[in-house]
């Protein structure tokens, strides 16, 4: 193993905050999984509620928009999140 | 079933004496105008109510002897010992007054009665009071047909003393007249079965009429009539007061716990008083002919003699009851009260669960979904729904729309037996978990449920405030009324049914995320009827004081709505969840969805 690879995975070993970030990224993932699976139920339910219940309806359209909003956060989260991870890496390889 | 067939009944058989004896008109119309005169006071009263009289109550009742001498003299006004006693029970209800103190109005109000007996023996039937009605009866309608509550209430007061008069007038008139074609004489009876059987008819008359005073109005015509003999027209008045007992366990039974205590309290005290002078009517007659000859009552003077018995063994009665209040006061709280089984128990919390931190926070979490479900049966009733048909999957619309009463419920009852004891047995149980040694997560995480619980409480709290107005408005003939409450009940319906699916629900990091629509839902619904009231008065589709009442009753709702959620939210949040807390929307983002801002669908999600 050539020597700045070995000093690469010491440094993400050593480097726990930026271990914290993946974690958290991937746990974020999971729940953005979870609320496209809700919204998709959702999309589902609203196709039959349409025309039956226009009331019910109107209830699920304003769930599919919290959802939206909600999974935009989240994706916005994990873009910041990464990009804090890369401009870390970056400023390691500026000081390598 | 029988209710239902009483007042046609009675008034089929009204119809029918009125028709076939005509002597009996005259007698009829006095009864109605007295009755009329006696509900006009007490609307003329209830118009100062909330002012001078509550006051006066308030101040008055600290002393038993204050208490005695405020019911003769309020009673002795207002000649209606019905309102001394519904205000009395109201004041006793929301313990502004003892139960003591209730109880020593309700005895001088028994005592005042009998000034009724006095001013109709000694003025009514000696006087033409028709000839003062009459310029009485002008007056008061000019007044009731002013705009200032005050002054139509003087009015009131003025058209009950007019209608009185007139009664008493119709009364003597319908005996006279009765006179010549009958002679009830010839039913009187001595001994003691007489005593025993017009004591009974007296009672049956006061329970038909409701009125003790009316009664007494009934029993003096005949005596001055000639109709019944003196010693019978003693056991009807007697009978005037057992049947005001009658009346009061009818008032007790629509009555909330306070009212209960001192219905029965008077129970006890006009059976005590009856029974009394049941057993010593003869040495009451002995005293009567000895006190009159002190009081220059002539001895023939048999109105004013009856006047005085009936003042004798009401004051008779009340000085035997007087030594045993504290002891019927005790006696009262002990048997009457809220029943133990229909207490909600805690059902997780217990001295063994204190232990460990971990299991308190697991017990409570438990109790307070316990207290939510509670609060959910309750308020479902609130909305007039019933709890399966939330906690189906019916359409609530349909079950809203086609309400067809408003569901009777004592919230406040409620809530003390469903509610405010739970509540109470949470706090007292995190305090006591407090006191012992617990880790920092447990501390937060109980401090958070205890908010929960609070929360339960105001929503449940909200609700006394809103059912109030939904019996009076949530059926409403006015189409556009009715509409705004039944969408009131139709977002209160969905959240309830939301918010229990989503404790039921295996929860998931989302699972607490989905409160985030339900408040956004709540705001929106808020907004909206807003708007739609404000178009509304502007059209004058609806008057500003009905709109406001709508106004005021969606903000309960919000409440409730926010209350609801917060709990819920405290509930499913097990811990501090950092993921879940990047999703949660802010107050902005709602607002922002509020206002349709946002972009969506979300393309580069899709992607």
């Amino acid at each position: 193993m050539k020597a700045k690879k070995l000093m690469e995975l010491v440094s993400q070993f050593l480097d726990a905050d930026s271990k914290t970030q993946q974690e958290e990224i991937k746990s974020i993932r999971k729940v953005l999984k979870e609320l496209k699976g809700k919204e998709l139920k959702l999309r589902a339910k609203l196709a039959e509620k349409t025309h039956s219940d226009p009331e019910d309806a109107e209830a699920i359209k304003l769930k599919l928009d919290v959802i939206y909003a909600q999974r935009r956060k989240g994706v916005m989260k994990v873009f910041t999140l990464k990009r804090k991870s890369v401009t870390n890496k970056n400023t390691d390889k500026v000081d390598d | 079933m029988l209710r239902r067939f009483t007042l046609p009944l009675v008034m089929l058989l009204l119809a029918y004496v009125l028709w076939v004896g005509s002597e009996f008109m005259e007698l009829a119309l006095g009864v109605a105008f007295f009755i009329f005169g006696m509900i006009c006071l007490e609307d003329g009263f209830k118009t100062f109510a909330g002012g001078a009289l509550e006051a006066l109550l308030q101040r008055s009742t600290d002393r038993l002897w204050k208490s005695l001498t405020l019911g003769i003299t309020s009673t002795t006004l207002m000649q209606s010992s019905t309102l001394v006693s519904l205000i009395t029970i109201s004041f006793v209800s929301s313990e502004m007054i003892s139960l003591a103190a209730g109880i020593g109005i309700i005895l001088g109000a028994n005592i005042g009665t009998s000034t009724g007996a006095w001013l109709i023996a000694g003025l009514g039937l000696k006087v033409d009071i028709a000839s003062y009605a009459m310029p009485i009866l002008v007056f008061g309608v000019l007044l009731l047909m002013q705009k200032s509550k005050r002054v139509k209430g003087l009015g009131n007061l003025i058209l009950g003393v007019g209608f009185l008069f007139f009664g008493i007038h119709f009364m003597k008139e319908g005996f006279t007249v009765f006179q010549l074609g009958f002679d009830l004489s010839a039913y009187s009876m001595t001994g003691i079965y007489g005593v025993l059987v017009f004591t009974l008819i007296g009672t049956l008359i006061t329970f038909i009429m409701q009125s003790s005073h009316a009664t007494l109005l009934i029993v003096i015509a005949a005596l001055a009539a000639g109709q019944v003999s003196y010693e019978n027209a003693l056991a009807l008045s007697i009978g005037a007061s057992l049947g005001s007992a009658i009346s009061a366990v009818i008032a007790g039974f629509a009555a909330n716990l306070g009212g209960k205590r001192l219905a029965a309290a008077q129970v006890v005290f006009s059976l005590v008083t009856s029974l009394l002078a049941i057993l010593l009517i003869n040495p009451l007659i002995q005293l009567v002919d000895w006190m009159s000859g002190y009081l220059s009552i002539g001895s023939e003077d048999y109105l004013l003699k009856l006047a005085l018995f009936q003042t004798l063994f009401r004051v008779l009665g009340a000085l035997v009851f007087m030594p045993f209040i504290s002891q019927v006061e005790a006696l009262l709280i002990k048997v009457l009260r809220f029943v133990p089984k229909s207490i909600e128990q805690p059902i997780y919390i217990y001295p063994e669960v204190l232990e460990t931190p971990s299991t308190v926070v697991v017990a409570v979490r438990k109790e307070v979904q316990h207290l939510f479900d509670n609060a959910f049966g309750l308020l479902a009733r609130g909305l007039s729904l019933k709890r399966s048909t939330l906690e189906s999957e019916e359409s609530l619309s349909t079950a809203v729309k086609t309400t067809k009463r408003i569901f009777p419920l004592d919230v406040e009852d409620a809530y003390e037996e469903k509610i405010k004891s739970l509540h109470s047995e949470i706090v007292a149980f995190i305090s006591e978990a407090q006191m012992r040694e617990s880790t920092r997560e447990a501390t937060e995480e109980l401090y958070v449920l205890r908010q929960a619980s609070r929360d339960i409480v105001s929503a449940v709290k909200g609700m006394k405030h809103l059912h109030n107005n939904l019996s009076r408005y949530g059926l409403s003939a006015n189409l556009a009324v009715r509409d705004r409450y039944d969408q009131i009940r139709l977002d209160l319906a969905r959240l309830l049914r939301e918010l229990q699916v989503l404790l039921a629900e295996e929860p998931s990091s989302t699972t607490a995320l989905s409160l985030d629509s339900l408040r956004l839902a709540v705001q929106k619904a808020s907004r909206t009827m807003t708007d739609e009231l404000d178009e509304m008065i502007r059209y004058r589709r609806l008057t500003a004081s009905i709109a406001t009442s709508i106004m005021n009753d969606e903000n309960y709702v919000t409440g409730i709505a926010n209350n609801l959620i917060s709990a819920v939210n405290a509930l499913l949040t097990r811990e501090v969840d950092e993921t879940a807390e990047a999703f949660n929307l802010d107050e902005a983002d709602i607002q922002q969805l509020m206002n349709k801002e946002v972009d969506s669908p979300l393309e580069s999600l899709k992607s």
